[in-house]
């Protein structure tokens, strides 16, 4: 039964809040998000080591031979791969395609399975 | 905090979103199918009068875009004024501070390219 309007809860305890498989994909869209935009300083210094000379650019290929650092490269890896294709499926939805209920559930699972994939590769690689 | 707000905002956050994706496609192509990037290869690339601007531009784009987003996550999760201000007031600061130093980077590669 609905609860009758003015009884909505205006505390939410999240351990009694279901999370459908979008609201997942929606929370990770947006932790993603917030890493790529602490990444955005990083992303600009090493463009700038890049250019600076030959030494400085293969010093930036060897940033994933330490393994502390190789776990945060997957972390970004992660973030990216989710941001991107949870945010094509948005911007599909926005076209009105895949915006039907199990459609949407389908490409929620689709865009959180599949970054995770693209995430264990990059482990898989740098980090063994 | 009236700058891009409403139904500008979301145009804005799927415009930047779209350049963003072509970036993305361009990036992974050049790396997936050309070989192993060289330090020359790169360097000409990126100081390259078009390619200088691009990445200018796609800074500004990433920048913009992530402005959108966070200001969405700071406006739903901090409730006082005065907090908001001042946590958006930074991170404003902060990717301002980004572009024009990005800019830079490439106005000094640039200059000595020619």
């Amino acid at each position: 039964m609905r609860a009758p309007p003015g009884s909505a809860p205006k505390f939410l305890n999240l351990s009694q809040i279901r999370f459908p498989i979008g609201a997942i994909a929606s929370i990770g869209h947006r932790i993603s998000g917030v890493l790529l935009l602490v990444t955005l300083p990083l992303l600009a210094l090493a463009l700038d080591r890049s250019l600076r000379s030959e030494a400085e650019f293969e010093a930036l290929r060897d940033l994933v031979s330490a393994p502390g650092r190789a776990l945060l490269l997957v972390v970004v890896v992660w973030a990216a791969s989710h941001h991107v294709l949870a945010g094509l499926r948005h911007l599909l939805m926005d076209m009105g395609i895949g915006s039907r209920l199990a459609q949407a559930r389908t490409s929620a699972w689709a865009a959180i399975v599949a970054a995770g994939v693209i995430a264990l590769a990059a482990a898989v690689r740098w980090l063994s | 905090m009236r700058l891009f707000l409403g139904q500008r905002a979301w145009m804005l956050q799927r415009a930047t979103a779209v350049v963003l994706l072509i970036f993305l496609a361009a990036a992974a192509a050049m790396l997936l199918a050309g070989p192993r990037l060289s330090y020359e290869r790169w360097h000409a690339l990126a100081t390259s009068p078009h390619g200088a601007v691009l990445i200018v531009v796609l800074f500004a784009a990433l920048a913009l875009h992530g402005w959108i987003g966070i200001r969405d996550i700071v406006l739903d999760y901090i409730h006082p004024p005065a907090g908001r201000l001042l946590l958006l007031g930074l991170i404003a600061l902060v990717l301002i501070a980004i572009v024009i130093r990005v800019a830079l980077t490439m106005a000094a590669h640039f200059t000595t390219a020619g």
